[in-house]
């Protein structure tokens, strides 16, 4: 498919934003997302327009737990117990076979790479021309690594990837990127324990930092979401 | 509240300012909900996308700028990806659809005016634009913006071939990009 063709990004932009654009070709349009910029705005330029139809709906008050939910998810105030179920247990039998199917989908597809797995987050580390390097996709339980054609090869050393604190913490590693096609890395705990303002990559000897502290940090790019 | 409000709410929430994020869902979670009730047609459901939605707006504050619109338009367009994820989760759309004549009341939203805001909604900035469309092709596009409809659900609903309502579709949003751009 041409994504050059300026009509055709914008049919399927327009039918992203729009939700009708499903199933593969959405998964496969999300990839391309991250890896275009011009591709990214014009998925911006169609939200701007059709979300003023959802700005025009009269509003509607949500419960007051919402907010004392939100307010327990980020950490503002202490988890009470629940006293309300997380889930109508009608559906409980639903999801017990929608695990089943999930796990059947996993073990029999035949390119595991387009399993559709919700992306909480993504970075996207570039180049200063702007290139796409690395697509960073944060999952619940690890980090989804792909390395485009950009990346540098240095057949002496390693690029390692780091996660920089808020708080002022030393960065922290979150092991090796591929210089070349894709990996996993393990999400770690303190992914979700502390603010991070960006993500970081340095060039490293082969097998990555000697020191467990950056030696040459060539890019940073911020979190963020699809 | 006006944009400039939002906008400025959003830039203290990006600084982590709580007062600010929560001034801000106080300004902007009525809509935010609306939009998520006429996707998922469940209050509970619903619930779960905007609480969703606003841990995402407080991790991703800095991420907004002004080329993905109005401050409101970019909050509305993290719930509603949201809820279609849901709403896409097949068994939950399945086991609502069987279920839905033994619901709960409490969380049903089916038989009640909330079901259909969109019919009675104000008039949006596209709306000028959507004036320019013959009226199947507006239909189409409003069926898929506020319920979530998939072309096949577009196609049942509208009791029409499938062709048609992809011809409609397609053709209508570019006949939107058009008037968009003039």
């Amino acid at each position: 498919m041409n994504y050059n063709d300026e009509n055709l990004k914008n049919a399927l932009s327009s039918e992203y934003v729009l939700g009708t654009l499903k199933g593969r070709a959405r998964v496969r349009y999300q990839r391309l997302l991250l890896e275009r910029s011009d591709v990214r705005q014009n998925v911006w330029h169609w939200e701007k327009h059709l979300n003023t139809l959802g700005e025009s709906l009269e509003a509607q008050k949500p419960r007051a737990e919402v907010w004392q939910n939100i307010q327990q998810r980020l950490g503002f105030i202490e988890i009470q117990k629940k006293t309300s179920k997380p889930w109508p247990t009608f559906l409980l039998p639903g999801a017990a076979l929608a695990a089943t199917i999930f796990f059947a989908v996993i073990l029999f597809w035949p390119k595991p790479e387009i399993v559709e797995v919700p992306t909480k987050q993504i970075a996207i580390v570039q180049n200063a021309k702007a290139e796409a390097l690395w697509l960073i996709q944060i999952m619940d339980d690890k980090l989804h690594i792909r390395a485009t054609d950009n990346v540098t090869l240095h057949a002496d050393n390693d690029y390692e990837l780091w996660m920089l604190a808020k708080d002022g913490r030393a960065p922290v590693s979150l092991g090796l990127l591929p210089k070349t096609g894709e990996n996993n890395l393990d999400r770690p705990t303190l992914f979700d324990q502390i603010e991070i303002a960006a993500l970081a990559v340095s060039l490293e000897p082969l097998g990555g930092s000697p020191n467990g502290q950056p030696t040459k940090v060539l890019f940073t790019t911020e979190l963020m979401m699809l | 509240m006006d944009t400039s409000q939002h906008l400025q709410l959003l830039s203290a929430t990006a600084q982590g300012d709580r007062k600010a994020f929560s001034a801000l869902y106080e300004a902007t979670s009525g809509k935010l909900y609306a939009v998520s009730l006429q996707l998922l047609q469940k209050r509970d459901l619903a619930e779960e996308a905007l609480q969703e939605a606003y841990v995402r707006i407080w991790h991703n504050a800095s991420e907004y700028n002004e080329q993905r619109g109005s401050v409101l338009a970019w909050m509305i367009s993290i719930v509603r990806y949201r809820a279609l994820d849901m709403l896409r989760a097949a068994k939950v759309r399945l086991d609502y659809q069987t279920h839905e004549s033994r619901e709960d009341s409490d969380t049903a939203i089916s038989a009640s005016p909330e079901n259909n805001l969109f019919e009675r909604r104000d008039r949006a900035k596209i709306d000028d634009c959507m004036d320019h469309l013959e009226k199947p092709q507006s239909d189409a596009i409003t069926l898929a913006y506020f319920r979530g409809f998939t072309h096949q659900e577009v196609c049942h609903h509208m009791s029409t071939p499938l062709g048609s309502v992809k011809s409609w579709i397609r053709r209508g949003l570019e006949r939107l990009k058009k008037c968009l751009e003039t």
